[in-house]
């Protein structure tokens, strides 16, 4: 490896570009990832800054149960990422649908249909610690020596 | 001599640490976090309890396993940790966060029934709740095909074209009427209310 790259790798790690993405969920997940921009959890101290634009993010964060309106939109915002990039969806209603996955629901649940998940938060709401350790932790492997990856580049 | 010593004040160690590291106490979470139910290790009576309060689809199943225990399993995903099956078990098989401390505490327990509700306006009487409940087909095996049946013992029955319920309170909350009614006309309700029993 050279010093390149272990330089890269210091810098990615420590600075983590997200982007949230709400596809029809109650808000209860947003809120928890408000709660992780206040003093009491400070996202920011760990280098990881909010950019509500996709083509500025490396990690997309998906809420919500997938509605109607989104299936074309989401794959678009997803293309929009410039690469390194991944997806990690946060609660239980991209995962399952959960309460709002019943017969006649106008929702596609789960997001992983759509575009490629690569972590999963489950939590009705998550709490926003358990949304930060899954940010850090992902992206430490994610990210790690992108350029020799072989796996899923453009 | 004067200037070093300057410096020193100045260029301390402990602030470039903390300017570099993180500044809050490690993540974690608090013990009496209400989090996802673990097992405590009593038998499990297969009794379903758990299953039948739960407010998630598919959150909770109890399985067999290959040492012939029953045992409940919490699908990640699909819980939203309500903690109602901790507090409805009978046995304390499942626990979390201060759940069953404050039960004992406040001497807490639940009573619990169901109601079947038809809505007679999409109800055809094709009578396909009445042979799938597994509670009319233990109390009238010879159940006719179309729901109707000579006994008044029974859960519900066809009458006059319409399903009409009759017991409400031998309901056990399946939903299995819920699942074969092809105009969704049946509805399950939970009616669950926490009593204190005993001194408190």
């Amino acid at each position: 490896m050279t010093l390149l790259q272990i330089l890269k790798n210091i810098v990615r790690k420590h600075s983590i570009h997200v982007c949230y993405v709400n596809t029809g969920s109650c808000n209860g997940c947003d809120i928890e990832i408000l709660a992780c921009l206040s003093p009491r959890y400070d996202i920011e101290q760990y280098g990881i800054y909010v950019h509500n634009n996709p083509r500025e993010a490396d990690i997309i964060l998906v809420t919500g149960t997938m509605s109607a309106q989104w299936i074309d939109k989401l794959p678009d915002i997803w293309d929009k990422v410039p690469e390194p990039k991944a997806v990690i969806v946060i609660g239980n209603c991209p995962i399952s649908g959960c309460a709002f996955d019943r017969p006649g629901a106008l929702i596609d649940p789960p997001v992983s249909k759509h575009i490629p998940v690569s972590a999963v938060v489950p939590g009705c709401p998550p709490r926003p610690t358990e949304i930060i350790s899954t940010i850090l932790n992902s992206a430490d492997i994610l990210f790690e020596n992108y350029e020799t990856k072989t796996e899923r580049k453009p | 001599m004067g200037a070093l010593s300057y410096f020193k004040e100045f260029f301390r160690i402990e602030w470039f640490k903390k300017f570099i590291a993180a500044k809050t106490e490690p993540l974690q979470v608090p013990a009496y976090f209400r989090n996802f139910p673990e097992l405590t290790g009593n038998e499990c009576t297969h009794c379903l309890e758990c299953k039948m309060i739960c407010p998630a689809p598919g959150a909770i199943d109890v399985f067999q396993h290959e040492d012939g225990q029953w045992r409940p399993q919490i699908i990640r995903g699909h819980c939203f940790r309500c903690g109602y099956c901790v507090e409805i078990c009978p046995e304390e098989v499942l626990t979390s966060g201060g759940i069953l401390a404050k039960r004992h505490e406040q001497n807490l327990a639940f009573t619990h029934e169901y109601k079947v509700l038809m809505n007679s306006m999409l109800c055809m009487g094709c009578g396909n709740c009445c042979t799938a409940c597994p509670v009319n087909r233990e109390i009238e095996p010879n159940m006719g095909s179309g729901g109707t049946s000579v006994s008044t013992n029974v859960l519900m029955r066809v009458e006059k074209g319409k399903n009409t319920v009759l017991h409400n309170d031998l309901c056990k909350g399946c939903k299995i009427c819920e699942d074969t009614c092809p105009n969704g006309a049946v509805h399950v309700i939970r009616h669950v209310e926490a009593i204190q029993t005993g001194e408190y």
